[in-house]
């Protein structure tokens, strides 16, 4: 079953701490986004594999956009 | 048949037929809401690089700690003379496992001893809380130096604020003669503590002093200004010393003659430097006791100390004392050295009070802010705190631009004028925590009221006459810093503890550079300048507010009181409710206490 991770809030894509097919376990840092001069994490909702990543570094997004699916 | 009625049996009956609940307010206060989740395994991970950041952060400031207690002689030549040092005898004095320093690390006035030479915190002597200071007898005998005025003020407020003995131990040679410029007039000069021992004994609070030494002048004033005199068999305390007493008049110089004459006169009054015991227990009756040995003197002290006014903790627990429900040292994990990173202050906090538990006021309304009644050792603390983040769409209500935490905007400040207000009522002594990086700003700011809301809520917690404690767990910035409960901006702060992640400012420094050199860069620029040497301006202002900001700078200044190892943060939590409840001014009876029932509704 795979799971979507969306951007909790719009902001820039700071950092990227996985590569597709790697596995994560639940609440590790995946992504971090910086908006409001503050960097805000985002975590992996549960232990799995990283299936895709749909943005890069330097990326603007709106909130609830798709950032990657873990399965 | 005879049938009793008991009111037991009235009781039970009622609460069968439910017309009374069955316990009336245990259940605010007995078993409140759990919060806080156990740290995963993912979160373990990455937070092991944050752990490393504080515990080397925090040994730099232990490093900094172990210069001030070994500043002066030795403890081994101060033994040698038949004395303990000042770290001895509060070891001794002091319960085992109560001593909570304040004002290791300050020296304001950068003094080359490296401290204001009075060591002072807040600890149990004989089971009851006392606040407790001593000279350093190790640097120049415990004289006065600059800075330790301002030192005892907040510490002598501290009792007035807690409302609990004050306990000296006093060994104090006088002013450091070549440096009286620095401290000895002015307004909170180093005469001030005398004023301020008779201002706490008016106020009903007394101040025990355990004297050793030669006290003179100073010295002398500091023995004699406290309430009871507990004096070891060599000490003495006058109004002069035998430096003074063998002064000439002034003669508009000296010449190795009169140096030859000095000499003489100084050998005299060597041996017999006035106020002794036999002055001052024989014959004047100043000393209340004498004690043979230096510990007889702390003995003396724990006595009294065993008598002093104190409420048995029963009477205002409102529910047995629990530890709290998760590990103190998760707050290394949960706390980012790195100031940019959010976090959820909730989770924190349920590490700090008993049981992991709270009842939280108004939560949804004013989300940058927390506001919640907690236990501390079984007592009822009201907590306030900055929440961190992203803090949801269409926040704050009367902006276009989103809301993050840390800032502070119309309905949290709202919030906390209502909570504060309503604590004063119940008497519910406040833990407010920061980290903040100010109140939103912008003219959409100022037609939502923030400028008046602000000052507001200084008014509100003034109006309290509550006591406060302040723990500045990142940030403190901006009005921000004051009206969440700072020190300067009401008389109820009785102390500020910061960690080894505090940072305190007006703005950050690149802020400050931005507004300082934005026109002039124009200018510059307009006038087809080289900018160069104005970014090196930006860029050593902005080093500027980073060196001044960091923890040691602030516990140097008295910007806060003392930083503290994140797991002993609980500690001082601890000691503050232990002292508020010790010997409150005012009481409201739990079950008249309003706040409870308007969050359950």
């Amino acid at each position: 079953m795979s799971e979507e991770i969306l951007a909790p809030m719009a902001g820039k894509i700071v950092n990227i701490h996985i590569e597709a097919g790697q596995s994560v376990e639940e609440d590790e840092e995946i992504f971090t986004i910086e908006a409001m001069k503050m960097e805000t994490p985002v975590f992996a909702p549960c232990d799995g594999k990283i299936r895709a990543i749909k943005v890069k570094v330097g990326d603007s997004v709106e909130e609830d956009a798709l950032l990657a699916v873990i399965d | 048949m005879i049938f009793t009625i008991t009111l037991d049996r009235i009781k039970l009956i009622m609460v069968q037929n439910k017309q009374i609940p069955e316990s009336i307010m245990r259940p605010y206060f007995e078993k409140m809401n759990t919060f806080g989740t156990e740290i995963k395994k993912g979160a373990i991970k990455r937070t092991e690089e944050n752990v490393q950041a504080f515990i080397e952060a925090e040994s730099q400031i232990d490093a900094a700690v172990d210069q001030v207690k070994n500043a002066g002689f030795s403890t081994e030549k101060i033994n040698a003379r038949g004395e303990m040092t000042v770290w001895q005898r509060l070891e001794y004095l002091v319960d085992e496992g109560t001593w909570t320093p304040l004002h290791t690390l300050y020296n304001p006035a950068n003094n080359e001893e490296g401290t204001t030479n009075v060591i002072d915190g807040l600890g149990k002597i004989s089971g009851k809380w006392a606040v407790i200071i001593g000279f350093d007898n190790k640097v120049m005998a415990g004289a006065w130096l600059a800075g330790q005025s301002d030192n005892i003020l907040r510490v002598t407020d501290m009792a007035k604020r807690l409302n609990i003995p004050l306990v000296w131990l006093v060994n104090c040679s006088g002013a450091k003669l070549p440096e009286q410029e620095k401290f000895y007039a002015n307004r909170r000069g180093a005469g001030a503590p005398f004023f301020r021992h008779a201002e706490l004994e008016q106020m009903g609070i007394p101040v025990l002093a355990g004297i050793y030494g030669t006290n003179p002048a100073g010295g002398g004033y500091q023995s004699i200004s406290p309430t009871i005199l507990f004096a070891h068999k060599n000490c003495n305390i006058a109004v002069g010393g035998a430096g003074i007493v063998s002064g000439m008049a002034p003669q508009g110089g000296f010449t190795t003659e009169m140096a030859d004459l000095l000499v003489e006169k100084a050998k005299e009054n060597r041996a017999k430097p006035p106020g002794s015991v036999r002055t001052h227990y024989d014959g004047t009756g100043f000393f209340r006791y004498v004690f043979e040995e230096e510990q007889g003197v702390l003995d003396g002290l724990k006595d009294y100390m065993k008598d002093m006014p104190a409420y048995n903790p029963k009477f205002f627990r409102v529910a047995e004392p629990k530890a709290p429900a998760f590990p103190q040292e998760d707050l290394m994990r949960l706390l980012p050295m790195e100031q940019k990173k959010v976090y959820d202050f909730d989770e924190i906090l349920a590490r700090l009070v008993d049981g992991g538990e709270h009842s939280e006021f108004r939560p949804g309304y004013g989300p940058e802010i927390y506001t919640g009644l907690c236990k501390v050792d079984g007592f009822l603390v009201a907590c306030i705190g900055n929440r961190q983040g992203y803090l949801g769409k269409d926040y704050p209500e009367y902006a276009d631009y989103p809301g993050i935490g840390g800032k502070l905007y119309r309905q949290g400040l709202i919030k906390m004028n209502e909570f504060v207000t309503l604590c004063g009522r119940d008497r519910i002594p406040v833990i407010w925590f920061q980290d903040t990086s100010g109140i939103d700003v912008g003219d959409i700011a100022e037609n939502a009221e923030l400028l008046g809301l602000g000052q507001s809520l200084i008014y509100s917690i003034q109006q309290t006459e509550l006591p406060m404690m302040l723990a500045v767990l990142r940030k403190g910035s901006a009005a921000a810093h004051y009206v969440l409960g700072g020190p300067q901006a009401n008389r109820h702060n009785s102390f500020t503890i910061g960690t080894a992640a505090t940072e305190i400012y007006v703005m950050h420094g690149e802020t400050a550079a931005v507004a300082t050199y934005a026109r002039r860069l124009v200018k510059e620029k307009e006038a087809g300048k080289d900018l160069q040497p104005l970014v090196d301006k930006m860029n050593e202002l902005a080093q500027k507010y980073y060196d001044t900001s960091r923890p040691l700078f602030c516990a140097k200044n008295g910007l806060v009181d003392e930083i503290v190892k994140l797991t002993d943060l609980r500690k001082y939590m601890q000691a503050f409710a232990g002292s508020v409840y010790q010997n409150p001014r005012s009481i409201c009876p739990q079950h008249q206490m309003i706040l409870p029932r308007i969050i359950k509704g």
